[in-house]
């Protein structure tokens, strides 16, 4: 961390400047089969997870954000993680695999910005109970 | 790079620098000492102080050096610590956490009340203020009141049921200040929001009011600081207040930086949905430099950090930029709404800003905050 010129590291600012699988504007733009949601904007992070299931696998998906720049990161990383996994793998992401992923997140951003796996649960949850 | 932080601090000017290394080269001793490096040392000390006495229509006997804004403010809340403490939601975390910790039932009063606000720049009318400390009786016996001088005469001489403290570090230089005409008996202030070094603050405490030392164990600054000088970081605050002094900084502030702010405001208001100003920019209700907005369904700190990726540098309220959970208890205390705190940015500007700043702000902001916007769980039609 000690000669880096950014605040986080330079896989984050990647996955921050450059966020993979987010869904701009309406969400009717994405033809998914269930969406979770995790957060709260009044803590300063929600996250929406939207799933195309194929064959029990996540054959894509797409997600939302009102976050900080950790939060669109992990939420992006998490995104790259997830594709192609069966739900069942997918379930077993946590907070820890996107921190890995990520290079370690500043501790007092982790538990408030990577959510992102409890949206993807919700969205399995759904996707399973519909 | 386009610097729109300088309510955080501002850049040392070129005159602070220049002062600085000579300092480093000529006035080395230690101030306190009696031989004559330590006396030059000294002179260059007492030059700085009155310049600030200066600025603020004070005597230089009233003027304490100290190492920062918050060691100021520390210094006087803590002074009546198991008093009554007033302050109001929109002071820094130097006043508001030591008051909590610190007030009591006791008389006197102090009052601790910052003249401006450095998130949203509000000034406060301090006048109903005064016109409540003046209702308050003194005390007939108070330990504040007691402390004498080595002679043996007592060395608070004005005594009364409240006193008034103002913290004046976002004020200095942006509009005059005079001390008396507010009728201020405490105030505090800081090198580098004027251009001066990190780590050089200061008290004004008007003659004969109490006054307990934070720091004891040393002679510096008549007992009432002790602590060996900061003589280069004194002689650099000493040369950005020369500076200040000789242009009139806040002449120039009410002016042009006064414009600039008013531009970018229009021009955000007109060129981005979802805009609101939380920053009044009625002339007199708030510092001419700062301007603090928010932006719907955009989280702060992920917009000063895409600005940051341009080169535009700004600050947030959002909690995560802070590294704390809440967001600004400023915006918190003013708006109550927590999304419109976590989705803020304040833009202040300095001296060195320029029509084509506003410009370029401008050109980044509107698509910043448009994708934060269209990736964003919030829905900008919904109310």
């Amino acid at each position: 961390m000690e000669n880096q010129d950014w605040v986080y590291s330079d896989i984050v600012k990647e996955h921050f400047l450059h966020p993979k699988n987010y869904l701009m504007g309406d969400e009717s733009k994405f033809d998914y089969d269930a969406v979770g949601i995790v957060g709260n904007p009044i803590c300063g992070d929600q996250m929406k997870m939207y799933i195309k299931v194929k064959d029990d696998k996540i054959d894509d998906l797409r997600w939302k954000t009102y976050g900080c720049a950790s939060a669109i990161a992990s939420t992006s990383a998490l995104s790259e993680l997830a594709k192609g996994k069966t739900l069942d793998e997918a379930l077993k992401i946590d907070a820890k695999d996107i921190d890995d992923y990520l290079g370690n997140l500043p501790k007092h951003k982790f538990h408030c910005s990577v959510l992102g796996h409890e949206a993807l649960a919700d969205a399995i949850k759904n996707y399973r109970e519909r | 790079m386009i610097y729109l932080d300088y309510a955080a601090t501002v850049p040392m000017l070129p005159e602070v620098l220049e002062a600085i290394h000579k300092a480093e080269e000529k006035y080395f001793a230690n101030a306190s000492a009696l031989h004559t490096p330590g006396h030059l040392a000294m002179n260059e000390i007492e030059h700085a102080r009155e310049l600030l006495a200066k600025a603020i229509n004070a005597e230089p006997s009233e003027i304490i050096f100290t190492s920062s804004a918050s060691e100021s403010n520390n210094t006087i809340i803590r002074t009546f610590s198991g008093h009554r403490i007033e302050t109001s939601p929109i002071e820094h975390h130097s006043i508001i956490e030591v008051a909590q910790k610190s007030s009591g039932d006791k008389l006197p009063k102090l009052y601790s009340y910052m003249l401006a606000n450095n998130e949203i720049g509000e000034i406060q009318d301090l006048s109903k203020i005064i016109e409540e400390a003046e209702k308050i009786p003194t005390p007939q016996h108070s330990e504040l009141f007691e402390p004498k001088t080595e002679w043996g005469k007592p060395l608070v001489t004005d005594r009364r049921g409240a006193y008034l403290h103002s913290d004046l570090t976002q004020v200095l230089g942006k509009i005059p200040i005079d001390v008396k005409k507010l009728q201020l008996d405490y105030a505090t202030f800081s090198a580098h929001k004027i251009g001066g070094p990190v780590g050089v603050g200061a008290l004004y405490v008007k003659n004969g009011v109490p006054f307990t030392p934070l720091i004891i164990g040393g002679n510096q600054e008549h007992k009432r600081r002790g602590g060996t000088y900061n003589t280069i970081g004194i002689i650099g605050f000493g040369a950005a207040l020369e500076e200040m002094l000789e242009k009139k900084t806040w002449e120039q502030y009410n002016t042009r930086i006064r414009n600039l702010r008013d531009k970018l405001a229009a021009e955000i208001l007109q060129k981005i949905p979802g805009s609101s100003l939380n920053t009044n920019l009625e002339p007199g209700k708030s510092l001419p430099n700062i301007l603090n907005a928010s932006f719907r369904a955009a989280e702060g700190e992920s917009i000063q950090l895409y600005l940051d990726a341009e080169g535009v540098i700004v600050s947030t309220g959002s909690a995560c930029a802070a590294g704390d959970i809440k967001p600004s208890h400023v915006l918190m205390a003013k708006t109550g709404d927590a999304e419109v705190a976590h989705s803020s940015i304040r833009f202040s500007f300095g001296l060195d800003n320029t029509e084509k700043d506003v410009k370029t702000v401008m050109q980044v902001l509107p698509g910043i905050v448009k994708r934060l916007q269209e990736i964003s769980t919030i829905n900008m039609e919904e109310n």
